[in-house]
Parts: structure tokens; C-alpha cells; sequence
């Protein structure tokens, strides 16, 4: 026998102190197991039990990921032998996760659609926790193997929400299409980590050996590689051309579970991608493969795709799955930058647009009511009768598309700003590029989402088939204007959320 | 003393108040605009007496000669390595906008009052009125160029819904194509207000900065940054400058209207109720020449010398195609639309030609006719909330059933085609003076645009007085019949009570145009001073 690079001691050791630093984790674990049991135990009562119990774990956690903070104030921290990569960023994304799934929780019971589900919710609860840990993890995790690990925790869990209710069969079909779909980009995936384990001998991204290995061998194959790796993380992101099973999903599954897939994973996957990309970002000789221009180009060609195709939608599910797209694409140019600015404007970006998203995915729980599939037409004159939902949806598309004041608009000004600031530097092309065509699918933006105060305000109710709204959907209205208060004083006062992202 | 601030949050107060208001005092709202009207009317010309003039308070690139001036610290961004994201509440008035301020509330008020005709949903519609009052404000006072965005941009949201809900047939096209239009150019503008807060320097604290003043002096600017003027940097193969000159006066070209970029000023103001097309022709248009002006010629004087030509150019052509399209139309309410594309383009020549007369004759056109098209919108919403009709061919005569009206209808008509005595007169003829003097004073106009423009007024005369002829003259003949003829009453004292104050200025202004010259006259020279 050889003997082992690190003693067995020292293992154990470094074990034990991660576990220090793995609080949050521990803690989703725990809540995980905690929900199973008590939905196996209370049958009856199960739901708003586990929805408060969901509630109280998110707040520790919160508070877990806040100390977190203070933790690695000296620096970035291994753990679990170069396993995770608990840094800054890092806890930025789980604080955001732990905030966003808080609101999911309290909108999931709200949503008549899966209210009258006969299931009950117990179960939702407990997936969702076991796929918020798997996000934590993705935002952690600089390991080949626990990337894989990661990704599958949240994709498994994800397959099960889309499908969780499924008396239809569009539901099902959306649900086959994403499960078929998602265990294919596994797949790929898969493969090409196992190629880039073969080229270095270590699974450890942040070792000097891996991308030195990387350097060495022939780049065509390493490219073939990292392009498999790519498209396993973009299926999660959703941009062009991994964004095929976005519409139909979003259709089928139930709004809350939408408004979920639409933020924290496609958040997830940006931490992740984030993750995956610093080791060759920060090393000089890396030439093989130009990540600005490849995020560039598909940065371009998500933002058309996305936007252009919103344009064509009535289904107002689908026409926010095709917005999802063109956001993707917006925040990617953040992305490209490779800079500490990009980040945080990233940070921003994303987060007022989730508050946003979902702010708009709880409207349309809100004006659907048990009617599943709400298009624009429904809305017709719906402003005169639900003039405080109303006016929140306006704000919220402000905040979508980007305009001013509303939280989305200096989210819009950091990304554009952090890529000029690129563009000061090295002076490329493709950053200009960028801008051109966020600003302009910025104007095709304002054209889709404004179909929805055009129906609500501007034509007028058809002879009055007033669907029975209000009354049972207060608690659903306060939250929504909450949001809305949010997205809006987030507007003249960015600095709050801003400079915590730093 | 912070009157700016209350002058631009007036509106904002009372609207806040109409929202409290219970609904069944929905009688009271349109008192409530009115009367944050009326204060800023009596706020603003407080001010415009206040206002003082001399060599120490040109304004225009100097921060401390600037008046009513406020400056408060308001977004305050860490950015890590690249130091603090600084924006500012910076407002100030100078020569540019004390005029302007002045007619737009004015304008504001004799909006009001035309919105007595609006019946439903009053609440909502009082309240995006003073929204938009408030951000019309803030655009002319605002001297951070961030400022200066959010309230051009706030001003969209407001005319969406007031042209789209309370507008006329075609209101829902009408509106989408108006916001499109005007947010396809502001979000370029986006692009090169973020550019040049990265290219300019605080020269005190060395932050980077969205401060106006800043911008218009080329020592400010950071070494090889990319608007520097003497770092000669290219975007796509183009001067960065003049790039950055082409975006901003494209977005404010588009408010103008300029011609290739004016197709949606006709539905918008025709499909809009007559408060909004009050407000549209009055105030919104005279934004793009304040923005060509404060922003673009100010910050890129050289590239506005350079292409002089080709802005006078559009300005010809302008004030001829909007003439002849005037001249070919059948609706009321598109004629005075497209006489206000072709007056328009006078503020274009004038500002082109560069010279004191011209800027002086562009500046005076832009409050003559912020005055007259105000009075023409409403004298057209005079005979629409009576018959729901303004097609031009179905009126005859209406001189002996409308006398009053009648007269009002001419003091507009003959105001808006030059006659001399009127504000429209002194403001042509400046502003062609400036364009014949180009040719000797800096050379980069030629002659023949003047005479071109001198043809515009010819035009003009044309169809104001076929209209004249049209619809006032001869016998009463109506396509309505008796019924009309009952509804076409003559005009009551609101209606009096926001035509005398309309005409009296274009009167005042034509007579004693010194009214308005010395107060700019300052500011002028200081613009023309930055072209050299």
C-alpha cells in the first residue's frame, strides 16, 4: 500500500472544523428530516404545521447564513478538503436563497391552484427544503463531484415540484418533458466532468494542477469538455439554446413552483457558474477557450431569443417563462465582466428581479384563481375592479422592464455600468455589443410586458363576466403590495441593498 | 429657501392629497390639480421676477452663477475598487430654463382646466396628470444628469395611461407607439449618460460624477476615458464623441419631433384627450430643445459645430414637411399637429445656426409656441366636446354661430403664422435672422436654409388661413344638421378664462419681446461662448 497524502488525523480534524462553518446546511438537513416527519404524523393539520415550521426553520437558517458573514471576514475558507469554498459571494447568493424561499413558503398555501390539491402541501414543504439545501451546496461547491452532486439534489428535487400536482395532462406533460430533459443535461454533464477528471487526475477545481493539466493537453478536446460542463450548468439558467423546456414547464407547473424555478435555481446556477469559471478567469496562460466571447454570444442570443419570442405570447405564464430567457441573457453580461463590480451588480440584478418575478407570479395566482391557465385577454378591464393589484402589477413590470423608479432600473444602471467600466479597460468590441443589445431588447421588453396594463387598464371589461376574485385572497394581496413597496422604495434607494451586495 | 424643490414636489403634495380624497368628492379633484397649478404658476413667476441677469448669472458651464440651486447628496454607491457611485439631487435654473419653467406651468394650468371635460375615473386621472406635472418640472430644473433621467423617463408612464385610457379611437396604438418610440432613444441615452459618468472627474472630491456642469468642461474629463476630447477614442469604428452627440440627439430629436423620427407625434396627439394634447404640444415637445441644448450642445459644443449643417438640414425639413403634410389634412386636430412638426423645426434651424439671434430665436419660439399650440389644442377641444367631430370638411361658417370663438380661433391662427405683433413673429424672424447671419458669422449655415424656412412661414399662412377659410367663413353649413347646430354653443367662461391668459402672452411676448431677451440673454451668450 501507498501511503495516503494526508493522514487520517488530519482528515478527521479538518472535518470537524468544517462542520463548524456547515451550520446551514446542517440545519436545512435537519428541517428536512423534521417536515417528514411531522407530515407523516399530522395528517390532518399537516399543512399550515409544516408551512410554520418551513417558516421558522428559513429564519434560523437566515440568521445562520448572516453569521456566516462574520465568519470568513478574514477570508475565503475551504471545507471539507477543498470540497466547498465557503467565501463572500457565496454567502451573498445563500442569504438571498434563504430570503427568496421564505416568500415562496408563505405564497405556496396562498395559491388556490395548489391549495385544493388533495395531496396536501406537507410534502412540497419538504422537497422544497431538500432542494434549497442543494442550492446552498451549488453555490458552495469547487469540487467536480460535488458540483455533480449539487446540481442533481436540486434537479431531482425540482422534477418532483413541477409534477407535484398533476390531474391534467399538460401538467404531466410538462413534468415528463422537464425530467427527460434535465436527466439529458445531467447526462452531458456528467460526461464532461468525468473528461476534465481524466485530463487532470483531480477533482479539485482550485488546485494549480487542475487547470495547469488543462493547459498542457490538446485544446480541442478540453473545449469539447468544458462545452458539456456549460451546457449542464445552462440547462439550470436557461439560456440559448438550453432553454427549450422553459415555456412548456412554466405553462404546466403550478405558478408557485414556477415563481420558485424561475429565481433561486436559475440564481443557483449563476453562483455556480460563477464558481465554476474563477479558477480560469484568474489564470493568465488559460487560452483554450475565450469565456467572454462565448458568454458574450450567448448573452446575445438569449436576450433576442427570450424577448423576441415574449412578444408572440398570450399566456401570460408562458410570456414571464420567455422573459425569464431575456433575463438570463441580461444578467450574463454581468457576468462577463469577470469583475468584482460585475458581481455585485449581478448580486443586485438578480435579486430585485426574483422580488419582481415572483411579485408578478403572484398575481397571476391572484387574477387566475383556480383557473390554471390565465391569458392576457382575462385581464380585460380588471383594472377598474382590482385597482390595488393592479396598479402593484404596473410597478412590478416597471421593475421588470426597467425603468425608472423602480429597483429594476439601478439594477439595469449597475450592469450597464459595470460593463462599460470593462469596456474602459479593454476596449472589446463584444462588451459594446452588449450594451447595444440590452438596450434594445430593453424596448422589446416594454412592448410584452405592457400588453398586461394594456389589457388591464386600457380596453375596456367585455359585458360583465367577472370572475368572484378577492374576498379569500387578502393575505395574497398584502404580500404582493409588500413586494411592491419593496421594488419601489428599492428604486430611489438602491444604496440599502447595493452595498450590502458588495 | 428651497422654492425649486417646491416648485417641482407641488404637484406631487397635492397628489398625494387627491389620492387620500374620498371618492364621493370626486367633484373636488379637478379643483385640487387646478389648484397645484395655480401655485406653481404664481411659484414660477415669482421666480421669473426673482430671476437675476448680468455677467455673474449666465449659467450654462459655470455651477456658482446658476440660481434657485440645490444640492443634496441622494444615492450614494460603493463600488469597491472604483470608488463611490455619487448621484446627486442637483437642481438649478438658468437663462435655458427660467422661461420655460414659467410657460410650462402656465401651460400646466390651462391644461387643467381643460380636463373639465374628462368624466371618468377623475381620480386616476387628476393623479397621473400631476405626476406628469412634477416630472415636466424636474426635467427643466434638474442639473444632474442622472436627475435629469429619472424624470424624463417618469414622464412615459403618466402619458401611457392618460393618452391610452382617456384617449380616442386608436388611443391603445397611439400610446404603445409613443412609449416605444420615446424609450427606444432614452435607453441609448442610458447607455451614454453611464459612459460619461465614467469619462468625467469631480475636479474637487476626484469622483467619477453625473454632475451636467462637469460635463461641459473638456479639463474634467479623466485621461483617455472614453469621451475625453483629446483622447480621439472610437465606438464601432466612429468617434466616440460624436457617437455619444448622435445618441443624445436622436432621443431628443424624437421628442421634438425631428422629421424621419415624428410618425408617432400625430397619433399621439390626436388621439389624446385635449388636456394631454395640451400638455404634449406645449411642454413635452419643448423638452427635446431644452435636452439638445442643456445636454448636447453643451457637452459636445465641437460636434455640434461640426454638424451643423446637417442638424440645420433636418430643421428645413422639418418646418417643410410638417408644413406640407399640414396642408393635406382633412382632421382639425392632425393639421395643428403637424403645424407644430414644422414649427418645431425653427427651433432646429435656430439652434444650428449657432449664433446668438438664432439661439435667442429658438429659445423664444419654444415659449411662443408652448403658448400658442396650448391655445390651439384647446380651441380644437372647444368644438370636439361639443360635437365629438373634427373633421374640417363638415363645418361651414362657424364665424356667425361661434362669434367669440371665432375670435379666439384668429388670434391663434394669425399668432401661429407670424403676424407681427405676435410672439410666433419675433421668434421666426430670430431665428431665420440667425441662419441668414450664420453664413458671415461662423459659416456653417448656408443662405439658402433661411430662404427655405422663410418658405415654412409662406406655408403656414397657407394653411391656417384655408382652414380659416374652410370652417369660419361663408354660410353655416354642418354634417350634423339642426342638432349641431344647437351644441356648437358659443365658448363659456372656463373656456375664456384659459384663452384671454394664452393670447395675452403671445401678445405681450410679440410686443415686448425684451421680456424674455433679457432674461436669457445672458445664458445665450455663454452657449454661443462654448461653441468657440
Amino acid at each position: 500500500m501507498n501511503e495516503l497524502p494526508i493522514s487520517l488525523t488530519e482528515q478527521l480534524n479538518n472535518i470537524l472544523q468544517s462542520i463548524t462553518y456547515f451550520a446551514p446546511e446542517t440545519a436545512l438537513a435537519i428541517l428536512f428530516l423534521l417536515l417528514i416527519i411531522t407530515g407523516l404524523l399530522f395528517r390532518n393539520d399537516a399543512d399550515w404545521i409544516c408551512s410554520s415550521l418551513c417558516l421558522l426553520g428559513l429564519i434560523f437558517v437566515f440568521q445562520r447564513d448572516v453569521q456566516q458573514l462574520y465568519f470568513i471576514a478574514s477570508g475565503p475558507k475551504f471545507l471539507f478538503g477543498s470540497m466547498l469554498l465557503l467565501h463572500h459571494v457565496s454567502v451573498l447568493f445563500k442569504l438571498i436563497f434563504a430570503v427568496l424561499t421564505f416568500l415562496i413558503v408563505v405564497y405556496i398555501p396562498l395559491d388556490r391552484q395548489l391549495k385544493v390539491h388533495q395531496k396536501g402541501l406537507s410534502d412540497l414543504y419538504a422537497i422544497i427544503i431538500a432542494v434549497v439545501f442543494g442550492l446552498h451546496l451549488m453555490a458552495m461547491s469547487v469540487n467536480l463531484l460535488m458540483i455533480y452532486l449539487a446540481v442533481e439534489t436540486v434537479s431531482i428535487g425540482s422534477y418532483l415540484l413541477v409534477s407535484y400536482h398533476s390531474e391534467n395532462r399538460s401538467v404531466a406533460e410538462a413534468g415528463l418533458k422537464y425530467v427527460l430533459f434535465g436527466f439529458a443535461a445531467s447526462a452531458i454533464m456528467l460526461y464532461g466532468l468525468s473528461l476534465l477528471y481524466t485530463f487532470t487526475g483531480t477533482l479539485d477545481i482550485f488546485n494549480t494542477h487542475f487547470v495547469d493539466q488543462l493547459i498542457r493537453i490538446n485544446p480541442v478536446p478540453v473545449f469539447l469538455a468544458m462545452l458539456l460542463v456549460i451546457a449542464g450548468i445552462g440547462f439550470k439558467l436557461s439560456f440559448v439554446p438550453m432553454h427549450f423546456w422553459v415555456p412548456d414547464v412554466y405553462e404546466g407547473a403550478s405558478t408557485p413552483v414556477v415563481a420558485f424555478l424561475s429565481t433561486l435555481t436559475k440564481i443557483a446556477g449563476f453562483a455556480l457558474l460563477a464558481n465554476f469559471l474563477t479558477p480560469f478567469i484568474f489564470f493568465n496562460k488559460w487560452t483554450a477557450f475565450d469565456f467572454r466571447l462565448f458568454f458574450s454570444i450567448i448573452a446575445i442570443i438569449t436576450m433576442i431569443v427570450g424577448n423576441f419570442a415574449a412578444v408572440l405570447q398570450n399566456n401570460i405564464k408562458r410570456m414571464l417563462a420567455y422573459s425569464a430567457i431575456g433575463h438570463t441573457g441580461f444578467a450574463l453580461m454581468a457576468l462577463v465582466t469577470f469583475s468584482q463590480q460585475g458581481v455585485s451588480a449581478l448580486l443586485f440584478y438578480l435579486s430585485v428581479y426574483a422580488l419582481a418575478n415572483i411579485g408578478a407570479l403572484m398575481l397571476c395566482s391572484f387574477y387566475a384563481g383556480k383557473n390554471s391557465m390565465l391569458m392576457v385577454q382575462d385581464l380585460r378591464g380588471l383594472g377598474k375592479t382590482e385597482p390595488f393589484a393592479s396598479v402593484c402589477f404596473v410597478i412590478l413590470l416597471i421593475s421588470l422592464t426597467g425603468l425608472p423608479i423602480s429597483a429594476g432600473f439601478n439594477g439595469k444602471v449597475l450592469v450597464f455600468s459595470s460593463v462599460i467600466e470593462v469596456y474602459r479597460q479593454s476596449h472589446n468590441i463584444l462588451l459594446l455589443v452588449l450594451l447595444v443589445t440590452g438596450a434594445v431588447t430593453t424596448v422589446v421588453s416594454l412592448f410584452y410586458y405592457f400588453k398586461i396594463p394594456l389589457y388591464l387598464f386600457l380596453k375596456p371589461a367585455e359585458i360583465s363576466t367577472q370572475k368572484p376574485t378577492g374576498n379569500r385572497q387578502f393575505p395574497l394581496l398584502i404580500i404582493i403590495g409588500l413586494l411592491t413597496a419593496i421594488v419601489f422604495l428599492l428604486g430611489i434607494f438602491p444604496s440599502v441593498l447595493a452595498n450590502f451586495m458588495q | 429657501m428651497h422654492i425649486l424643490s417646491l416648485l417641482i414636489f407641488t404637484p406631487l403634495l397635492f397628489g398625494v392629497l387627491l389620492l387620500l380624497l374620498p371618492s364621493f368628492l370626486r367633484n373636488s379633484f379637478k379643483y385640487v390639480a387646478l389648484a397645484a397649478t395655480l401655485v406653481q404658476v404664481v411659484l414660477s413667476g415669482w421666480m421669473y421676477f426673482q430671476f437675476k441677469t448680468g455677467a455673474s448669472f449666465t449659467g450654462i458651464n459655470h455651477a456658482d452663477q446658476y440660481q434657485f440651486v440645490e444640492k443634496a447628496s441622494w444615492i450614494s454607491l460603493n463600488l469597491g475598487s472604483l470608488g463611490k457611485m455619487q448621484i446627486d439631487y442637483f437642481v438649478g435654473i438658468d437663462g435655458l430654463s427660467i422661461g420655460l419653467l414659467f410657460m410650462s406651468s402656465v401651460v400646466m394650468a390651462v391644461a387643467a382646466l381643460a380636463s373639465w371635460e374628462i368624466k371618468t375615473n377623475l381620480k386616476g386621472f387628476f393623479a397621473l396628470f400631476l405626476l406628469l406635472d412634477m416630472a415636466v418640472i424636474g426635467v427643466f430644473c434638474a442639473l444632474d444628469f442622472f436627475l435629469f433621467y429619472i424624470f424624463y423617463e417618469l414622464m412615459l408612464l403618466p402619458l401611457y395611461f392618460l393618452i391610452g385610457i382617456w384617449g380616442g379611437v386608436r388611443r391603445e396604438y397611439a400610446a404603445i407607439k409613443f412609449f416605444l418610440y420615446t424609450l427606444f432613444g432614452s435607453v441609448f441615452m442610458l447607455l451614454v449618460m453611464i459612459g460619461l459618468y465614467f469619462s468625467v472627474t469631480d475636479p474637487v472630491t476626484k469622483n467619477h460624477t453625473f454632475n451636467i456642469i462637469h460635463m461641459m468642461n473638456p479639463a474634467n474629463f479623466a485621461q483617455g476615458s472614453v469621451f475625453s476630447l483629446s483622447a480621439h477614442q472610437m465606438l464601432f469604428g466612429l468617434p466616440a464623441r460624436s457617437l455619444a452627440f448622435v445618441v443624445l440627439f436622436i432621443a431628443f430629436a424624437i421628442k421634438v419631433p425631428v422629421v424621419p423620427l415624428h410618425t408617432w407625434l400625430p397619433d399621439a396627439h390626436v388621439e389624446a384627450p385635449t388636456a394631454v394634447s395640451i400638455i404634449l404640444a406645449g411642454v413635452l415637445l419643448k423638452i427635446g430643445g431644452y435636452g439638445i441644448l442643456r445636454i448636447c450642445f453643451s457637452i459636445f459644443p465641437e460636434v455640434a459645430t461640426a454638424g451643423a449643417f446637417w442638424l440645420g438640414l433636418l430643421g428645413v425639413i422639418s418646418i417643410l414637411y410638417g408644413a406640407m403634410n399640414a396642408l393635406a389634412q382633412t382632421d382639425l386636430k392632425r393639421l395643428i399637429a403637424y403645424s407644430s412638426v414644422s414649427h418645431m423645426g425653427f427651433v432646429l434651424l435656430g439652434i444650428s445656426s449657432q449664433t446668438t439671434e438664432g439661439i435667442s430665436g429658438a429659445l423664444m419660439q419654444m415659449l411662443s409656441h408652448g403658448f400658442l399650440s396650448a391655445m390651439l389644442f384647446f380651441l380644437v377641444g372647444v368644438i370636439y366636446s361639443r360635437v365629438h367631430d373634427r373633421y374640417i370638411y363638415n363645418f361651414r361658417g362657424l364665424a356667425s354661430l361661434m362669434p367669440q370663438f371665432t375670435v379666439f380661433i384668429m388670434i391663434a391662427f394669425f399668432a401661429s403664422l407670424g403676424l407681427p405683433g405676435f410672439s410666433a413673429f419675433i421668434a421666426e424672424a430670430f431665428s431665420l435672422i440667425g441662419a441668414f447671419t450664420s453664413a458671415s458669422v461662423n459659416g456653417l449655415l448656408p443662405s439658402w436654409m433661411a430662404v427655405c424656412g422663410s418658405v415654412g412661414i409662406l406655408l403656414s399662412a397657407a394653411y391656417f388661413l384655408w382652414t380659416l377659410q374652410r370652417m369660419f367663413f361663408g354660410e353655416t353649413r354642418l354634417s350634423g344638421g339642426e342638432s349641431w347646430k344647437t351644441a356648437l354653443t358659443d365658448i363659456n367662461f372656463r373656456e375664456k378664462s384659459a384663452l384671454i391668459p394664452l393670447s395675452l402672452f403671445a401678445l405681450i411676448l410679440g410686443l415686448l419681446p425684451s421680456l424674455v431677451f433679457s432674461k436669457i440673454n445672458d445664458s445665450v451668450l455663454a452657449l454661443v461662448h462654448l461653441f468657440r
